[in-house]
């Protein structure tokens, strides 16, 4: 097991090396420049593109890049001069993990009770509830599922603040926006994988041992059915706490979606390396979170036999 | 022991749901709102604190509240600053400006080379600043080689004669000269001490600054900027405004809203929902001083554009009236010309009432007719028999706004001329980065907010031996813009002589100019003196006061 | 108990032919699939509004007496009319032609990237997963990596190379799509490929292609078919979120992510340009998510037979 997990850690790093240096050599081949306002001169540029270096070789700079990185500097933005990416991310990634984090609570949270309410009564009212929810969820884009909970809730009927992100009235919201996706995601595949265990003979065994319905689908149904539910989480766990442009650009909520947004469209080379590097080891970690989980969560999957 | 993992997992992360639910990251909590307070939204956020970098019209009005320059421009309006009074040369290139004892926000006083200082960094090539240009464009001696890195820092046209003496030498007279200094904020005193104790991290956060204008920052956190009243400053009495909080808030819809929440006290209107509001008594315009149009790349490989006729052609079959009714609601003002009308003009008068610019330039609603018999010169020269034969490519930004402009072009162009109009839309990046610095478009939308209060910061783009933006040409013009430059003594003349350049550029076809842009929002009524002003700086809230 | 006695059982013996009678018609796999797809109303439906949409989508436009450019400067902001069924947009363009025009983009859009993504993925994933070992191990690195690289930066790229346009966005969206799938089939697949009835079937020697064929590929059906259903959606709302950021198609063209987020700047002067939108999207992921279960339940092996 401690073998599987520091093998596992080096293919990690391994994997966030190979990242940076593709997105490294990618950004460069993005058309357009860095320096985007639309007054610069021709001598401006060239002073900038000097001041930032970029008139040395690649490769030069790819090193210089790596050798910061291992103090872990991730240089300064070059949209937002005198700041640096380090700080950008130190003050945004709170406000986007809080929200992520809630959202994310809220989604698993009722995402597997309105599942596994709806496998049980499959065909009935309560079946068709769950199914509504999750279509309605998955159907309505969020920029507009957030605009008509801001509309109605908090300008319409004055609810719940409109925007900003200030104590816990203000989290409502945008964490309810940003979980419909996720939670009815959840509430799907939840639903199809009890559907799909409750035939597994596992579960007529322990039926016909005597065991009661409440005692199966805890013990043997969720546990089982929640595999696939755990597979899909990794990933939805880095995007989520690395925030959403949508939803925070909707509520106003100074997280980190809209930074990688805005260093994308702007060519903001050094935001973009870093706040991919920073989303890398997001995801790295979660996968590498969920795989062992997996194991210890799967009677039968054994790591030690793979 | 797995199932106790499990367990153990899911508890954990129903733990961190309720701690989380405790207090969110940088809660402010309740600020006692004491004093005269003023709130408002901005749809982009500063890109820097550091005067000298600053690179836009949100940055600059950010700036004009925290420093204060030689003289001090309110809405057009100019007053001594830091500078108590000034001698001019006969020549009008010597400005001697005299200073007054002012003090920086930590009690220093502000000495002359502060201001040596802050001007050789903006046109320093070493500084990187975006700005660097402004220095050469407002005729300030030796700016242009300094960026060039052909002359030093300590060549450039300004000196400090003693603590309390500038020198400013142009190597051209400038009329502007004064009105610039007062609302380009990169030209702001700057303290070398702070400056080098934070290197490059210098106005990263309020408390790595010292400021010389009426406000000093005092938190910048969370999108939201605090400035609150600087007591060290030489006008301190005269202002009215305790606090001030800006809000960047990118949705104008969510801004509206908090508006009507009374949660600010001034916000900017998108046009979609102008409609609901332009009866309200706190609703106001102001032009920004934007004017809207579409280069064209005369050297382009599709050879129509090098064709005069042809351009006419586009201008002729262009129906402004519609169009800005089409793309903007009808809320901006259908262009014809290039020089922002609300720039000074001749006797007192904005450039606008001076001229009469339908007189001379394209029809307001478009001429189709002689639009036709462009097309068909044009045609005839360049051998084309069918204009379904001519295909043109438009290039615009992936801006909502900007689709919209491109897709009424695109109609009109081809319903009036029967031509065919191909879209690009490419990012930001791309546009100013790649697009037009290598003149790699045939016409491309774009923009220019002026500099200053003059036509050439206009007309000097369309000069041949400006190659920014478009390779256009034409010597004639070229002329007359030096007969202009030429004189110095006679306001009315100079203006004349502008104007009819403008004129050379209308006939020549050498640009599809579209509308001047202006902006609605909503301002409490309870504020007082908030200037609006269209040379870059938009709101200016320095000297306004809230009703008691 | 005890007063049962060996003379009150008469043995009546085997009934051979009874035994051999075939009570039900004999059904293939499909067969029965479509049998039961068939009694399942709310799926039968979905199938229908999901037909109906592309009708509407390949016919509407032409039917129609309006371009879905041609705009019209007397008529911004039409409500819904006689004239304008869906009345008309900021530049009076007919909002029910540019709706259907929109559906071609986003269906075919939806369809090809979640249809491609799916089986690219699966194919990866259950290779990966099946086999395990040094091939599972080397493409994890790399789903990895490619999971690393924002998708921006990616679809950027393949705009930029192929244009802008529909085949350029499924490409773009495929580079990287295919991941999620890939990751869900592997797991699938590793869960099965230690069930019982594997075992069984590896212990009589059968072959791993007609494992993988007979008994995986039928297990994991179900579950792929509803992740497609979530997937299309997933990619007419990707589509959607990239227009919202301005990487769509080249206009004048519009897809109903295009007209949603053009309409919600109008949400509160003239909210029908965004509620219409809203509710064509909502009920083709209703009709969506209602075949995607019928589907799942139809060819789901374990539901065979049972009513």
């Amino acid at each position: 097991m401690t073998k599987y997990v520091i093998k596992r850690v080096i293919a990690a790093i391994l994997t966030l090396w190979a990242l940076v240096t593709i997105v490294f050599f990618l950004v460069r081949l993005m058309p357009g420049e860095p320096f985007t306002n639309p007054k610069l001169t021709p001598q401006v540029i060239e002073n900038m593109t000097k001041y930032y270096g970029f008139d040395k070789p690649l490769i030069v700079q790819y090193f210089h890049y790596l050798g910061n990185l291992l103090h872990g500097d991730f240089g300064f933005s070059m949209k937002y001069t005198n700041k640096t990416v380090n700080y950008i991310i130190g003050q945004t990634f709170p406000f986007s993990a809080d929200l992520g984090i809630r959202a994310l609570c809220l989604a698993i949270s009722f995402g597997l009770i309105l599942g596994i309410l709806a496998a049980r009564k499959r065909g009935t009212k309560i079946d068709f509830f769950c199914v509504i929810v999750a279509i309605i969820g998955t159907s309505i884009p969020d920029f507009i599922m957030g605009a008509l909970l801001q509309y109605f809730f908090g300008i319409k009927w004055g609810l719940l603040p409109v925007a900003q992100y200030k104590g816990i009235e203000y989290t409502i919201l945008p964490a309810t926006a940003l979980a419909f996706y996720t939670l009815a995601s959840v509430s799907r595949i939840m639903r199809a994988s009890m559907l799909e265990v409750t035939t597994q003979d596992y579960i007529k065994t322990a039926r016909s041992k005597g065991l009661t319905e409440a005692r199966i689908t805890v013990r043997h149904q969720i546990r089982n059915a929640i595999m696939p539910v755990m597979t899909i989480l990794g990933p939805t766990v880095a995007s989520v706490l690395t925030g959403t442009f949508v939803i925070e650009s909707i509520f106003a909520i100074p997280g980190m979606g809209k930074y990688y947004v805005e260093s994308v469209n702007n060519n903001d080379y050094s935001m973009i390396l870093g706040m991919t590097l920073f989303y890398g080891i997001f995801l790295v970690t979660a996968n590498l979170i969920v795989d062992i989980l997996y194991g210890v969560a799967d009677p039968r999957v054994r790591i030690g036999k793979r | 022991m797995k199932k106790r993992f499990l367990a153990l997992a899911l508890a954990a992360a129903m733990i961190i749901a309720t701690l989380a639910s405790c207090s969110t990251p940088g809660s402010g909590g309740g600020s006692s709102e004491e004093g005269k307070v003023f709130r408002y939204a901005v749809n982009t956020e500063a890109t820097t604190f550091d005067p000298t970098k600053g690179n836009s019209i949100g940055d600059n009005e950010i700036q004009h509240a925290i420093t204060e320059g030689l003289t001090r421009n309110t809405g057009g309006e100019v007053t001594p600053g830091i500078a108590e009074s000034w001698d001019i040369s006969e020549d009008g290139t010597v400005y001697t400006f005299h200073l007054r004892d002012a003090k920086w926000s930590d009690g220093e006083p502000i000495k002359a080379q502060d201001f040596v200082y802050s001007w050789q960094r903006l046109v320093d090539p070493d500084v990187g600043s975006p700005y660097s240009w402004y220095l050469d464009t407002i005729g300030i001696k030796n700016a242009s080689k300094v960026e060039a890195g052909e002359a030093k820092p300590e060549e450039l046209g300004i000196k400090a004669i003693d603590d309390k003496t500038v020198e400013v030498t142009l190597d051209r007279p400038m009329e502007v000269l004064l009105s610039a200094i007062g609302m380009q904020t990169n030209l702001a005193p700057l303290r070398q001490d702070v400056v080098e104790e934070y290197g490059n991290e210098f106005a990263a956060t309020a408390d790595k600054n010292v400021y010389s204008g009426p406000f000093v920052l005092t938190s910048t956190e969370n999108n939201v900027y605090v400035f609150e009243k600087n007591p060290e400053f030489w006008d301190a009495d005269n202002i009215k405004l305790d606090k001030v909080e800006i809000n960047y808030i990118e949705k104008p819809d969510t801004a509206l809203a908090m508006y009507e929440n009374g949660e600010l006290d001034f916000v900017r209107l998108d046009n979609a929902v102008v409609e609901n509001y332009k009866d309200n008594d706190d609703y106001g315009v102001y032009l920004n001083g934007n004017v809207d149009y579409c280069y064209i790349n005369p050297n382009s490989d599709n050879p129509v554009w090098g064709n005069k006729d042809f351009r006419l052609a586009l201008n002729f079959a262009l129906n402004r009236v519609e169009y800005n009714q089409l793309a903007n609601s009808g809320l901006y003002v259908p262009y014809n010309a290039l020089c922002f009308p609300g720039l000074t003009g001749k006797d007192g008068k904005t450039y606008g009432e001076s001229y009469n610019v339908d007189s001379y330039a394209y029809p307001i609603e478009g001429d189709i007719d002689k639009a036709k018999e462009h097309l068909e010169a044009a045609m005839k020269e360049l051998n084309i028999k069918d204009p379904g034969d001519i295909e043109i490519e438009f290039v615009t930004t992936d801006a909502e706004s900007n689709k919209k402009i491109a897709e009424v072009l695109q109609e009109q162009w081809q319903n009036a001329l029967g031509i065919k109009v191909n879209i690009r839309q490419v990012t930001y990046a791309d546009i100013y980065g790649e697009v037009f610095p290598k003149f790699d478009y045939e016409i491309g939308y774009a923009g220019w907010g002026p500099d200053f209060d003059d036509p050439t910061t206009y007309l000097n783009l369309f000069r041949s031996d400006v190659n920014w933006y478009t390779p256009y040409g034409n010597e004639k013009f070229d002329a007359k813009l030096d007969a202009a430059q030429a004189v110095t003594d006679d306001h009315n003349k100079r203006m004349d002589l502008l104007n009819e350049a403008e004129q050379i550029l209308i006939e020549d076809g050498a640009w599809v100019p579209l509308q001047a842009r202006n902006q609605s929002y909503l301002l409490s009524p309870k504020m007082k003196d908030v200037t609006f002003y269209s040379f870059s700086i938009n709101i200016d809230w320095a000297y306004a006061d809230v009703a008691e | 108990m005890e007063n049962l006695s060996k003379e009150m059982f008469v043995i009546k013996g085997k009934n051979i032919e009874k035994m051999e009678t075939i009570s039900r018609p004999s059904l293939s796999f499909w067969q029965d699939a479509w049998r039961r797809f068939r009694k399942n109303k709310a799926a039968f439906a979905g199938m229908c509004i999901l037909l109906a949409y592309i009708l509407l989508a390949i016919f509407a436009p032409m039917l129609s007496k309006y371009g879905f450019s041609t705009m019209d400067a007397t008529n911004q902001h039409a409500a819904p009319s006689l004239e304008h069924w869906f009345g008309t947009d900021a530049t009076g363009r007919d909002q029910w032609v540019r709706t259907w025009m929109g559906a071609r983009v986003s269906l075919s859009i939806g369809l090809f990237a979640a249809t491609i993504n799916m089986c690219v993925g699966a194919v990866i994933g259950g290779l990966c997963g099946y086999y395990g070992g040094k091939l599972d191990m080397i493409m994890m690195r790399i789903v990895d990596i490619l999971y690393g690289i924002p998708s921006l930066i990616i679809t950027i790229l393949v705009m930029l190379v192929l244009g802008k346009g529909v085949a350029p966005l499924i490409v773009a969206m495929c580079v990287v799509g295919w991941i999620g799938t890939c990751r869900f089939v592997r797991g699938e697949v590793y869960r099965l490929k230690e069930q019982d009835f594997v075992m069984a079937a590896k212990v009589l020697g059968v072959s791993d292609f007609v494992i993988i064929i007979k008994h995986i590929i039928p297990n994991i059906v179900g579950m792929l078919v509803t992740n497609l259903c979530l997937a299309i959606p997933g990619a007419i709302f990707q589509e959607a979120f990239l227009s919202y950021i301005g990487l769509g198609i080249a206009p004048p063209r519009c897809s109903w992510g295009i007209l949603a987020k053009e309409g919600i700047a109008y949400l509160r002067v003239h909210p029908h340009e965004v509620a219409i939108p809203a509710a064509v999207i909502c009920t083709t992921m209703l009709a969506l998510n209602l075949l995607g279960d019928g589907l799942r339940d139809a060819v789901d092996p374990k539901l065979r037979g049972t009513e």
